[in-house]
């Protein structure tokens, strides 16, 4: 028999199924759904998949200095509905998150109210068995919906992110439920986008971001890459006009009809991106046509980039196989809080 | 079948910050104000300075303005500290 770490949290015990739900809905531990009960067996298992003792420091967030410890990650996570398998990608998710270019605590309690997009690269989605076709960016596979979820709750229980206490959100998207895919990499010549961010082949990693709602596109009229590029720069500059001009991280998804002509013209995701980073702008005149000439002073013909540099856009093979859609996931608020990516199981802080 | 389960939330019962030693008067004191750089915070801090100075006699009140409104006050911002009596951070949308 394996031994078992003593697990230092609060115990509680309750007649049945249902108590232990009204407990949790009644103290806001829960998102409003319904959650898997935390049994010490069920938290033991997540830290022995994962071989963390239930004290290992996953990191300080870093405003109010609280510990993160992976005993109370895993009990988020199985109240999710995460299995062991799962819990190391949370493990990597949170750890991303704690990295100061995230800025945590400004993303996940300013008025913006962003969800975190969770994007997983590597090995480990197929272990998961996570899909990246059908219905990518909504509820899918069990993998995909319980980690996202898993970050949510861990927000709500270990940094109180509830909906007005440290949430500020005004209103919020539905990707704060889950917002977690994985990326199609079995079906493009294009490179993984956590290897394009220095996570070596091959490695499972994942990229978490302040993100917005997605915002779908659809072109199905043409072949032409920049043709196609122009209506997710299109997307790009209405968000700039009538949400932030502010640049940052923006992702765009693109599925395999749409990346069927991207392949067929040779164009790579730097192609991708060198495209976007040049003709998503705007001149700020251009927000008077939308209802904001207040502000647009005596800087009418100031030119606004939505990516600081081309390597700010994050390209994203996923969807089904058919229809020409696409999506443009904006950044929470310009470029105070940095894309993250991290290889899963990496120590973030050890000496080399 | 009763079940047992394991408290989610980080029990911490240190609190995330102590409150700092109330002032017995504001009369001759100095006092930081830091807003976040929004623009509703500039009419209600002028408010805000001026009951300060004519109602409760303060003798100076250092405005200063984040760098980013999401972002924690910057460490340089802070380095006249102190020789403030008392801080007041303010948001405004």
């Amino acid at each position: 028999m394996t031994h078992r770490h003593t697990l230092s949290s609060k115990r509680y015990c309750l007649d049945d199924i249902s108590a232990v739900q009204e407990w949790f809905h009644s103290r806001q531990w829960s998102d409003g759904l319904p959650v898997v009960p935390p049994t010490e067996a069920l938290v033991g298992d997540c830290l022995e998949w994962a071989l963390l003792a239930p004290d290992h420091l996953i990191g300080v967030e870093p405003v109010r200095t609280r510990l993160i410890t992976a005993e109370k990650v895993a009990i988020n996570a199985v109240m999710a509905g995460c299995l062991p398998m799962h819990f190391p990608v949370v493990v990597a998710a949170i750890t991303a998150m704690l990295q100061d270019p995230f800025v945590l605590h400004g993303a996940t309690a300013s008025t913006g109210g962003c969800a975190v997009l969770i994007v997983v690269n590597g090995p480990v989605r197929r272990e998961l068995g996570m899909d990246a076709t059908f219905n990518a960016l909504g509820p899918g596979d069990r993998a995909s919906t319980a980690i996202g979820r898993a970050i949510r709750l861990v927000l709500y229980n270990l940094l109180d992110v509830r909906p007005g206490q440290v949430d500020r959100s005004t209103l919020g998207h539905p990707g704060k439920l889950s917002y977690c895919l994985a990326e199609d990499e079995e079906n493009t010549p294009w490179l993984p986008l956590a290897e394009e961010r220095n996570v070596p082949e091959h490695a499972s990693a994942v990229t978490v971001m302040a993100a917005g709602a997605p915002r779908q596109i659809m072109n199905e009229w043409t072949t032409d890459p920049t043709a196609l590029l122009d209506t997710f720069v299109a997307e790009m500059k209405a968000c700039m006009r009538h949400y932030s001009i502010w640049p940052g991280n923006y992702a765009i998804v693109v599925p395999p009809q749409l990346r069927a002509h991207f392949d067929a013209a040779g164009w790579s995701k730097a192609d991708i991106r060198n495209y976007v980073f040049e003709h998503a702008r705007v001149r700020r005149s251009e927000w008077a046509e939308c209802g904001k000439g207040a502000v647009v002073g005596d800087k009418g013909e100031r030119e606004h980039a939505a990516l600081p540099s081309p390597e700010h856009l994050l390209v994203i093979a996923a969807g089904g196989p058919a229809g020409g859609f696409g999506a443009v996931i904006p950044p929470w608020f310009g470029r105070t809080s940095q894309a993250v990516t991290l290889a899963i199981g990496a120590c973030v802080d050890c000496e080399v | 079948m009763s079940i047992e389960f394991l408290d989610p939330t980080h029990e911490d019962a240190r609190g995330d910050f102590a409150l700092a030693p109330r002032l017995e008067t504001l009369s001759g004191a100095v006092v930081a104000v830091v807003s976040n750089g929004k623009k509703g915070t500039i009419p209600f801090f002028d408010a805000f300075e001026r009951e300060l100075v004519e109602t409760y006699r303060v003798a100076e009140v250092v405005r200063m303005t984040k760098g980013n409104y999401s972002t924690p006050v910057e460490p340089e911002l802070l380095d006249e500290a102190s020789r403030w009596n008392a801080l007041v951070a303010g948001i405004g949308d």
